[in-house]
């Protein structure tokens, strides 16, 4: 029995991913612990969603493996064939521990704000609607939006609807939250109120992997930051070290040039 | 005999004949319409299967049932299982022709027809649903039978509505063709009243209302039926 | 089952007979059907509830009626009248032939209608707008701006219409007329062998809708220029070097 503390929370080792003939991913190792906050930095195009979705098996990585507090995924790999997970009931309780905050929000537009909060703790985790309930409750007054709770997602305000899916995933109990451009699709003005939340769960020492452009929040929030380039990390390090003395050019180049 | 006798409940009047009759034509189109359902939806789970030969057949049935007239596939029904009934019936001794159910066989061919229209709006309504959210529940680790019990099937109901209002309301046109083979519906019905009275104009129109009357009131159910299942939807502005 | 060659030529032979009618019964009804149709787009898009709400009572109507209950009331109803009889008009409406074909105008003029407002109500606002700033209006902007958008924006519905066409015009067949339908059901009832009869008569709608549907594809393409590649032309490169 490995030690929970010492597991790491996710591993992620020499990953590969192809799409037809095009390889996105070049091999790509990456550790992270208990308490973790990984900001994912990189171009478009560099691979950092394909990443961030091979953890849960939105895609199935090619070559390479990946595991959750220590328990590999089991995978088919061959040559010639398409990559897939063997058994989805083991994928399917991993991602219930792996919750995911996506950059289009992807609530379920024919339930309410509450019902998207206790649909997959009901009816994946199996637990008690009532308890789900004023659980649900709490993490809404907790993102600030305890008044939307019978309102459908269509009619919140993006950042709203943002700060809805972060509950949504925060009711799964997660060990780790995988953010994909959680602010992307937000108007500017609305960007901080998602910010804040997503800074108070880093302060409460949860295990996060944050795919971002907003660069003052990876310096300022996370303990380790990654850049992708090409399908390959370039540069990574603890923030602090890799924005004062970038090693690498490409990363020097990429935080020079607008941020 | 003025409109409102000959119509009426009288001990002359044709009131209970109509009315019954109008009975069996939303009998008849709502048994068509159910087969339908279930073929349509078969012949949608063909559509996106991996497996080719499904894919092409599902595609020949569409494409051959929306492409030929109705009143044919009814003529088909009938003769093709008279037919068969005869057969079977000369070997027990019977002679000659032996009529099917009409009933049986009209719903069987209206329902073939409009499974190939349901089809199509099942197959409209599947595309339509939102893919992030879809990859949402994936993501939330549900398993694909929930998956399609929870997020799926809801969405792609609604989706599916409208287009099902109006293969319903097509349903219940068709059915007027039905007369033909002898099922005594709102058509058949008339046609008897109009040769006994001679008055064919009086019982056509008032068929053609009493249709007016079922496409109307179903046309609301569903239209209230859109109104409850879009809610959360945003207006298209 | 064996399937019998012979039977099956002779069936289609017998068929084919039916093939003129049943196109010039199509023709007939869709192009008086338009001209009706046309018009009672423009009553539904005037903006005035005099013109548009009859509009909307005829579609209405004929819309929510079986297309058997409009040719059984032409055909048989009308005869109910005896000034009718008398009329000038009792020559046509005393055959088969001009009743079905007015039935199925009618029809089809309620369904056409919706599909020609749709297209009408498709040119966005700007455009038209646009034209008004330039000082079109009327029937200019009606002929310039709107129809030809419109026209291409309706042609796939339209299209759809006519397949739909040739399928009622089987309908002709229960007041009498041999049409392909009215030819297959007497063939069924002499010979007993509905399917290859069923499936020679089959063959011959799909043939008919095959070629509706090529046709439209053809005419969609060629009047939409702005839809296919832009062609290579020298005229343009020194604007591009200019950009
Ligand atoms: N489903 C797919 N099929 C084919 N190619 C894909 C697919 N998904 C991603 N790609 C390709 O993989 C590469 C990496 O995509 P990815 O979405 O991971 O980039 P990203 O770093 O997240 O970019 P962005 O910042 O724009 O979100 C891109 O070249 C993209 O075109
Ligand atoms: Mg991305």
């Amino acid at each position: 029995m490995p030690d929970p503390a010492k597991t790491p929370a996710v591993q992620l080792s020499n990953i590969r991913k192809s799409y037809g003939e095009h390889e996105v991913l070049h091999g790509v190792s990456l550790t992270a612990n208990e308490g973790d906050v990984i900001s994912i930095l990189g171009s478009s195009g560099s691979g950092k969603s394909t990443l961030l979705r091979c953890i849960n098996m939105l895609e199935v990585p090619n070559a390479g493996s990946v595991s959750i507090h220590g328990e590999a995924i089991t995978l088919d790999q061959k040559p010639g064939q398409p990559p897939r997970a063997r058994d989805m009931r083991q994928v399917n309780r991993l991602r219930a521990k792996a919750a995911m905050v996506f950059q289009s929000f992807n609530l379920w537009s024919h339930l309410t704000i509450l019902e998207n909060l206790i649909e997959a703790p009901v009816y994946v985790l199996k637990r008690d609607r009532k308890e789900a309930i004023a659980e649900a409750e709490a993490l809404l007054a907790r993102v600030g939006i305890a008044e939307k709770r019978h309102a459908y997602p269509a009619h919140l305000s993006g950042g709203q609807q943002q700060r809805a899916a972060i509950a949504r995933a925060l009711a799964m109990h997660p060990s780790v939250m995988l953010f994909d451009e959680p602010t992307s699709a937000l108007d500017p003005e609305l960007v901080g109120e998602v910010l804040k939340v997503m800074r108070d769960l880093a302060a409460e020492g949860r295990t996060m992997l944050i795919v971002t452009h907003e660069m003052g929040f990876a310096r300022d929030v996370s303990t380790r930051t990654v850049f992708l380039h090409n399908g390959v990390i370039e540069e990574e390090g603890a923030p602090a070290e890799v924005f004062e003395n970038p090693r690498s050019d490409r990363f020097r180049q990429f935080i020079s040039r607008d941020h | 005999m003025d409109y409102l006798q000959l119509m009426g409940f009288g001990p002359n009047g044709w009131g209970y004949g109509m009315l019954a009759a109008t009975g069996m034509t939303v009998a008849v189109a709502l048994c068509g319409y159910l087969i339908g359902s279930v073929l349509g939806s078969l012949g949608a789970a063909a559509a996106f299967s991996r497996f080719m030969p499904l894919r092409a057949i599902a595609g020949f049935y569409t494409t051959v049932l929306r492409g030929i007239p109705d009143l044919l596939v009814i003529y088909l029904f009938y003769f093709g299982s008279s037919s068969v009934i005869s057969a079977v019936g000369a070997l027990f001794g019977a002679e000659g022709f032996v009529g099917a159910p009409a009933f049986l066989t009209g719903a069987m061919a209206i329902g073939v027809v409009s499974g190939a229209y349901q089809m199509q709006v099942f197959r409209g309504a599947v595309l339509a649903l939102p893919k992030g959210e879809i990859e949402a529940a994936r993501a939330y680790g549900m398993p694909s039978f929930l998956l399609f019990r929870r997020i799926i099937l809801p969405q792609a109901a609604r989706f599916a509505i409208p287009g099902m209002g109006n293969v319903w309301q097509l349903v219940l046109k068709e059915s007027a063709l039905i007369s033909v083979i002898g099922l005594v519906e709102i058509m058949r019905q008339s046609q008897i009243g109009a040769g006994s009275t001679r008055q064919p104009f009086s019982f056509y129109l008032t068929a053609g209302a009493l249709y007016l009357l079922i496409t109307f009131v179903s046309g609301r159910g569903f239209r209230l039926a859109e109104r409850r299942a879009m809610r959360g939807v945003r207006r298209a502005a | 089952m064996v399937i019998d060659f012979p039977f099956l030529w002779e069936s289609f032979t017998t068929l084919l007979n039916g093939v003129p009618l049943t196109l010039q019964l199509t023709a007939l009804s869709v192009v008086t059907g338009a001209v009706l149709a046309v018009l009672l787009a423009l009553m539904r898009v005037s903006n005035r509830w005099w013109l548009d709400l009859p509009a909307q009572a005829y579609i209405f109507v004929f819309r929510g009626t079986p297309l058997l209950v409009q040719i059984y009331i032409i055909y048989y109803g009308l005869s109910q009248f005896p000034e009718l009889r008398h009329s000038i008009l009792w020559p046509f409406l005393r055959q088969a032939y001009w009743c079905a074909a007015l039935a199925l105008a009618l029809n089809t003029a309620a369904y056409s209608a919706e599909i020609i407002r749709g297209g009408l109500l498709s040119v966005p606002a700007g455009q038209i707008e646009a034209a008004r700033a330039t000082g079109m209006s009327g029937f200019l902007l009606m002929r310039r701006i709107i129809f030809p958008q419109a026209l291409r924006q309706m042609l796939p519905g339209y299209s759809n219409e006519i397949i739909l066409m040739v399928k009622s015009t089987a309908l002709a067949s229960t007041v009498t007329l041999m049409e392909v339908t009215g030819i297959a059901a007497k063939l069924i009832s002499q010979s007993y062998r509905p399917i290859e009869v069923f499936i020679c008569a089959g063959a011959i709608y799909l043939a008919i809708n095959f070629i509706v549907v090529r046709a439209f594809a053809a005419l969609e393409y060629a009047l939409s220029p702005e839809r296919r590649p832009a062609p290579a032309s020298t005229a343009d490169q020194p604007e591009k070097a200019r950009a």
